[in-house]
């Protein structure tokens, strides 16, 4: 359903694209990966008729984006990572505005937008004007918008950033509800955990490069032949998190060392003891409250990949 | 499509419907609505009141045409100095507002066409004008009580004020597709405006002053001939429009000659003449279509748009 081939794009100097090349088919949820700044948001935008690529190939449906933008806008619907909403408006008479924008005959506006007020469970905020939406609604409000004209692709930047926990489930269960309805969703996100749970396809970007796409246990076997660990300190200060992060990232073996709020995750190879890298934090009197393994997920895939790309 | 289709859709347009209903909501419509029509009731009442007492200060009588017409032309005048101050500041953030509040991309992935996007920004904009000039129109209607205005000086200088607000939100909204912020756009705007304002007189006060001084250092007749410049002043169009007289008039030769020669035209009485206050509709038409080609042109290069077809490759090695 969408075909990326070879893409290109530079903004003068910088190259934000290069040979990107991805499949994502029919009815597939396609979760787009990639640290800021790796070209996620440049594709969605060639992908979504707002940028044009210098170079390669980019189709919806079989129909060429370069060739054919106002038919592939027929056929997608667009939500960008930052979006805002105008004032002074009823969900319902926003969601009709933008079915009027696309085209949607006027007798049908009203009942497009009670629908999908009530497939993102907004029905009770009708006539709440949508300014006054918290985030979360906002941006279920922004998914219903993107679906007014029955789109057969989605594009959707980001669209748990700055969501709470609950808002996330909420949106992660719309979108399993989507792909039951037909659609082909392509999604970035920073959340890998939940693209996880969510897609059946994944492509990771780095730098502007495609690392890896396909099916997600594809990917996931192909990349995945080292370990992670996890190393909780006793003493997660600042200061002592950066002393035992200097530290293995100087033992050999080791991939990646990743900082989260009071622990590391530590990307190593196969050929690494787990019990040297312990005796050597503790040797040098870190005191390590926990020292596990990690499962093998896409977080770790992620790890690998950009690790790659980097060396 | 048909022309006539593309214009009934053209009309149809879901933008306007949108600001339409989201500016009325706001308490500042009725506000500003109520404001610009009691400023302009109350240069009337004052001018009518001078008008009286003027006439009995001198022991006359008042002479009701003379007054009236004066007044009409005093409310007149104000109402183009509020449109011009208004219309720039209603249309200056059409696009700019749009890319600000980070709805502009999503509009772009839409099917309305950036011809569609820019002509209902326009019009959304336009039409709050409008609403003023129609709540104004009975204070002016009232004026005709008094007599001395003919139903052509009103229809012609409420055509001018109307051809100059959609000239400088043309403008304004062309400045909110090239620039970013809309505090830019609000300031070049202006900027406009008072160029077309007051920028024309100067010119062509500086222009007539130096070509009178010319014919005069040429041993001429050192009479004062307003430049071409001055045809294209709003406010010199309005006072045409409503003291106009055949001596004011051109032909469309004489006009031509005085704006690219800088000499006045001899009087020819066979050609068919043009008041100028047409030369300033005219030149504000030109000036809004020009503005809004330039903006439509601007918000189409921000999305991909359907690339021209190229000639095969034998045809152009063939030609």
């Amino acid at each position: 359903m969408i075909a990326v081939e070879s893409l290109h794009k530079s903004y003068g100097e910088m190259v934000a694209l290069e040979e990107v090349t991805f499949n994502v088919p029919k009815g597939e949820i396609f979760g787009f990966v990639g640290p800021n700044g790796a070209g996620k948001t440049t594709t969605i935008r060639i992908l979504a008729t707002l940028n044009a690529a210098d170079s390669g190939e980019a189709t919806i449906g079989g129909i060429p984006v370069h060739e054919a933008p106002a038919e592939v806008r027929n056929l997608i619907g667009y939500m960008p990572d930052f979006f805002g909403v105008y004032d002074r408006l009823t969900s319902a008479e926003y969601l009709e505005f933008y079915a009027a924008c696309h085209g949607v005959p006027r007798r049908k506006r009203a009942a497009v937008a009670r629908e999908l007020l009530e497939l993102v469970d907004l029905s009770d905020r009708r006539d709440t004007q949508v300014d006054t939406l918290s985030r979360g609604m906002k941006q279920r409000l922004g998914l219903a918008r993107a679906l007014v004209h029955d789109p057969l692709v989605l594009l959707l930047d980001e669209p748990a950033s700055g969501l709470d926990p609950r808002a996330r489930v909420e949106m992660k269960e719309l979108i399993r509800e989507l792909r039951r309805m037909g659609k082909t969703i392509l999604i970035s996100s920073h959340i890998l955990p939940e693209l996880e749970e969510l897609c059946t396809w994944v492509g990771f970007i780095d730098g502007g490069r495609m690392a890896a796409a396909g099916p997600m246990a594809e990917v996931r076997d192909a990349v995945v032949s080292g370990r992670r660990l996890r190393i909780s300190l006793a003493d997660h200060s600042e200061g002592e998190l950066t002393r035992a992060e200097e530290l293995l990232r100087d033992h050999q073996g080791v991939l990646n060392v990743v900082r989260m709020h009071d622990h590391l995750e530590v990307a190593v190879s196969e050929a690494v003891i787990d019990d040297d890298l312990l005796a050597l934090l503790v040797g040098r009197k870190v005191r390590v409250r926990s020292f596990a393994v990690i499962p093998g997920d896409l977080s770790e895939v992620f790890l690998r990949l950009t690790k790659d790309e980097m060396s | 499509m048909t022309p006539w289709r593309r214009f009934a859709e053209g009309l149809d347009n879901p933008i306007v419907v949108k600001e339409g209903v989201s500016r009325m909501r706001t308490w500042r419509a009725p506000v500003v609505a109520t404001l610009y029509v009691a400023l302009i009731g109350a240069v009337g009442f004052a001018w009518l009141t001078l008008g009286e007492s003027g006439s009995q200060f001198s022991g006359g009588r008042p002479v009701a045409a003379v007054v009236g017409s004066q007044a009409f032309a005093a409310m007149a005048f104000f109402q183009l100095g509020l449109v011009c101050l208004f219309a720039p500041a209603l249309a200056a953030g059409a696009i700019s507002g749009e890319r600000e509040r980070q709805t502009l991309d999503v509009l772009l992935v839409s099917r309305v066409s950036a011809f569609g996007i820019v002509w209902g920004k326009l019009l959304a904009s336009m039409a709050y004008i409008l609403l003023l000039i129609l709540a104004s129109l009975p204070l002016f209607s009232a004026v005709f009580l008094f007599g001395g205005i003919d139903f052509s000086q009103f229809v012609f200088s409420q055509v001018v004020t109307i051809s100059t607000a959609l000239c400088l939100g043309a403008m304004a909204v062309f400045f909110s597709a090239l620039f970013q912020r809309s505090l830019a756009s609000t300031v070049t705007s202006y900027a406009a405006a008072f160029v077309l304002t007051v920028g024309t007189a100067i010119l062509s006060l500086i222009v007539s002053t130096s070509q009178t001084f010319s014919r005069a250092n040429a041993g001429g007749v050192a009479n004062f001939q307003a430049a071409a410049e001055w045809y294209f002043n709003p406010f010199y169009a309005l006072y045409n429009a409503l003291f106009g007289t055949q001596a004011t008039s051109t032909t469309l030769r004489g006009f031509l000659q005085l704006l690219f020669l800088g000499t006045p035209s001899t009087n020819n009485s066979s050609a068919a003449t043009v008041d100028p206050w047409f030369i300033c509709v005219i030149f504000e038409a030109i000036l809004a279509i020009a503005s809004v080609i330039g903006a439509v042109y601007l918000v189409r290069g921000r999305r991909v748009s359907r690339p021209r077809k190229l000639e095969p490759v034998d045809a152009l090695e063939a030609g």
